[in-house]
C-alpha cells in the first residue's frame, strides 16, 4: 500500500486535517510513490502555532548551541547522501550527477549556517554624543516560512531553513505537491537532531496552504522561489499582510558566444546549462546567442554534442538527460516548440515524442535546438523549462548585448569569449543578477546570495549568503547613557 | 553488456566497483592487507564523489567505455592480480583527464598511481 505523507509539526508527525490527497508519481517510471495530503489552512495554523511556541526558548538558546546542531544536520546529511539523491531522481525525474550536485548545495547552505555565530555579529559606536554609545544588534524576528519548487525538492528548501533558524527563528516549510519526497527524508533526517519541538515544522499542501502561508498572521516572513506569475501574487501578497518577502521568479537566460571563443569547451558547458536537470532549473541556458562568424562553428558543435546526449532514467548512472517533471509539463514544452516552429524557427534537432525503451510512459523531452529564432517569437521570450535551446544570431557584441537586456526576466546569463574587455563590457551592462564569463550556470554558493533581477525576482534581499543574515534577523539599535 | 562511462558519476561508480570487485579478490585470496588497501580507495572515492559533484561543471564525458577496463577476477596468480591492477592504473590514468574537477582529479591520479605501484 501506498504512503500517505505526514505533515512534521511540533517534533511528531501528524496527519493532515483534510481528506484529499495527490499523487506524487515517479516521472520516469509513472510509479506512484506515495500520495500528498492537500493540506490546508488548519495544518499551516497547527505549524506555525508550533513554531510560535518554540520560538522564544529557541531565540534565547546560545548562538554556538544552535550551530551545533547544523553540525550534526550535516554529518547526517553526509552519510544519507546517496539516499537523498535517489529520493530526488526518483520524484524529480534528473540523473544521479544532477542529483548529488543538488544535494551537495544543499550540504553547503548547512555548511554556511554552521558559520553564523561568527556572521550575524552586531556593531557599535562609542561616544555618538558625549558619554552616549550606540549598538546594532542582531535579533531574529519569529516564523518564517517557504514555499519551494518541484525543480530543487531537496536544494531549495535548505536555502532558507538552516539560517534562519541558526540564527534563531522557528521555520515552517511547505514543498511542492509534485516533490515532497525529498524534504520528508530531509526532515526525518532533522527528526534525528533532537531540536526543541516546534523549531522546524513541515506542512504538505498546494494553492491553498500557500495561501494560509501567506495571510497568517503569525509568520513574520517567506521565501519563495517558483514561476514569476506566482512568485508576484506571493510578493504582493505577504507584502499586504505585512510580512517579509523574498520571491524569485522564472527566467530565460541568454548565453552570447563570440566567435572567439573555445568552441569545443563553451558548448561543452552550454550542454549542462540548456539541458542539465531536463532545462528545468532557473539558471538553465535557454537561449544562445551566436555573437558574429559563431554562428556556424557554433551551430554545428551544439547539434552534435546535444544529439549525442543518452536520454533515459536518471537512476541510470550513464543516463546524461532525464525527464521533466510530468505528461503536463511534457505537453506544455511540447506546445511550446511546436508553437516556435509555427513562428519561423527551424528544430535542427526535434525532442517531441521522445519515448524510451523500458519507460514508455515517461515524461521524456529529448533535447532540442531551435534555430532562425527571432527576439519576437515566444521561445525567445517566454520561459519554456525544458530542454529547448534556441539560436538567435547578432551582429556584434552591442547587438548581442541589446537582444539580451530586451528580456523581461534578468536572472542570468552568460557570455564565452576569450577577450577580457568582452567579458567586463558583458558584465557591467547586462541587467542579470548572476553573470558567468565561460560558466553557463552561473550559481551563487552558499556565502553568496542568489536572485535576479527585472521580473525574475520581487524583493530586494536575496537568497543565501550575507543577504540570508539580513533577511532572517532585525537589527534593534541601542542607544545608552549611564549616570 | 557494458557501457560508456560518459559522466561524472558513472566514472566515479565503476571505479567504486572496481576497488569493491579487487578488495573481494583480495579477501578470497587470503591478503588482508590488500584487501584493506582497495576498501581505503572505495571509501576514499565514495567520499570523493559526494563532496566533488559540481553541479556548474557537469558536463558530459566522451571517449571512455567499461570494456577497456575489465578485470579478470578468477586469475590469482601473480600474473593475474599484476595485470588486473594494471587494468586499473589503465583506467584511471584514462579516466583523470576527463574529469574538470580538480579534486576528484587528483583522487583518481593517486589511485592510478597506487596501482600502478603493484604492477612492478
Amino acid at each position: 500500500m501506498v504512503e500517505k505523507l505526514k505533515q512534521y509539526i511540533g517534533g511528531e508527525w501528524v496527519s493532515s486535517s483534510v481528506a484529499k490527497y495527490t499523487p506524487v508519481t515517479n516521472p520516469a517510471t509513472c510509479e506512484l510513490l506515495a500520495e500528498c495530503p492537500d493540506g490546508g489552512r488548519e495544518d499551516v495554523d497547527r505549524a506555525v502555532q508550533a513554531a510560535k511556541a518554540a520560538y522564544e526558548e529557541w531565540r534565547s538558546t546560545p548562538v554556538l548551541s544552535r550551530a551545533q546542531y547544523m553540525f550534526r544536520f550535516k554529518d547526517l546529511l553526509e552519510s544519507r547522501f546517496e539516499d537523498l539523491a535517489e529520493m530526488v531522481v526518483k520524484e524529480n525525474g534528473k540523473t544521479r550527477d544532477e542529483a548529488r550536485g543538488e544535494v551537495r548545495r544543499g550540504i553547503e547552505s548547512v555548511d554556511f549556517a554552521t558559520s553564523v555565530p561568527s556572521i550575524m555579529r552586531g556593531y557599535k559606536v562609542e561616544d555618538i554624543s558625549s558619554g552616549i554609545d550606540e549598538t546594532a544588534e542582531r535579533q531574529p524576528l519569529g516564523v518564517f516560512a517557504a514555499i519551494t519548487p518541484f525543480n530543487f525538492p531537496m536544494m531549495v528548501p535548505l536555502w532558507f531553513l538552516p539560517t534562519a533558524i541558526t540564527v534563531g527563528n522557528t521555520f515552517v516549510v511547505k514543498p511542492s505537491p509534485q516533490t515532497p519526497l525529498s524534504m520528508q527524508l530531509v526532515y526525518e533526517i532533522m527528526d534525528e537532531l533532537d531540536l526543541p519541538e516546534g523549531v522546524v515544522n513541515l506542512v504538505h499542501g498546494g494553492v491553498e496552504a500557500s495561501r494560509a502561508v501567506m495571510e497568517h498572521p503569525d509568520i513574520v516572513g517567506v521565501s519563495f522561489v517558483g514561476s514569476t506569475p506566482v512568485a508576484k501574487i506571493v510578493y504582493e501578497t505577504c507584502a499586504k499582510h505585512g510580512k517579509r518577502v523574498q520571491a524569485q521568479g522564472g527566467a530565460k537566460n541568454y548565453i552570447a558566444v563570440m566567435p572567439d571563443a573555445d568552441m569545443a569547451a563553451s558548448v561543452a558547458n552550454i550542454m549542462g546549462s540548456a539541458f542539465g536537470c531536463a532545462g528545468q532549473r532557473c539558471l538553465a541556458g535557454s537561449v544562445v546567442v551566436a555573437v558574429g562568424d559563431a554562428y556556424e562553428p557554433l551551430k554545428a558543435e551544439l547539434l552534435k554534442r546535444a544529439a549525442s546526449l543518452r536520454v533515459g532514467y536518471g537512476l541510470q548512472e550513464t543516463t546524461q538527460m532525464g525527464t521533466v517533471i510530468s505528461p503536463a509539463a511534457r505537453e506544455r514544452i511540447e506546445g511550446m516548440i511546436s508553437q516556435g516552429v509555427a513562428e519561423g524557427a527551424t528544430p535542427i534537432l526535434d525532442g517531441r515524442g521522445k519515448v524510451i525503451e523500458g519507460y514508455e510512459q515517461g515524461s521524456f523531452v529529448g533535447p532540442t535546438i531551435l534555430d532562425g529564432v527571432s527576439p519576437e517569437m515566444r521561445v525567445a521570450k517566454d520561459e519554456i523549462f525544458g530542454p529547448v535551446l534556441s539560436i538567435m544570431h547578432a551582429r556584434d557584441f552591442d547587438e548581442a548585448v541589446t537582444m539580451i537586456n530586451g528580456s523581461r526576466y534578468g536572472n542570468a546569463a552568460s557570455i564565452f569569449t576569450r577577450n577580457g574587455k568582452h567579458a567586463r563590457d558583458f558584465k557591467y551592462r547586462i541587467r542579470a543578477g548572476n553573470i558567468g564569463i565561460n560558466v553557463g550556470v552561473a550559481a551563487a554558493t552558499a556565502s553568496f546570495p542568489f536572485g535576479g533581477q527585472k521580473e525574475s525576482f520581487f524583493g530586494d534581499l536575496h537568497g543565501q549568503g550575507m543577504d540570508a543574515i539580513e533577511f532572517y534577523t532585525d537589527k534593534k539599535i541601542l542607544i545608552e547613557r549611564w549616570f | 553488456m557494458t557501457s560508456a562511462l560518459n559522466s561524472f558519476g558513472a566514472i566515479f561508480a565503476f571505479a567504486i566497483d572496481l576497488e569493491a570487485k579487487l578488495r573481494d579478490y583480495y579477501q578470497t585470496a587470503g591478503s588482508a592487507d590488500s584487501a584493506g588497501a582497495c576498501e581505503k580507495r572505495r571509501a576514499n572515492l565514495e567520499r570523493v564523489r559526494r563532496e566533488n559533484v559540481t553541479e556548474i561543471k557537469l558536463e558530459p564525458i566522451e571517449g571512455l567505455n567499461e570494456a577497456d577496463f575489465v578485470l579478470n577476477l578468477a586469475d590469482t596468480s601473480e600474473t593475474g592480480w599484476r595485470a588486473n591492477h594494471s587494468a586499473a592504473a589503465r583506467f584511471y590514468e584514462a579516466a583523470a583527464p576527463k574529469i574538470n574537477v580538480r579534486e576528484a582529479q587528483r583522487a583518481l591520479e593517486r589511485c592510478a598511481k597506487q596501482h600502478l605501484a603493484l604492477t612492478v
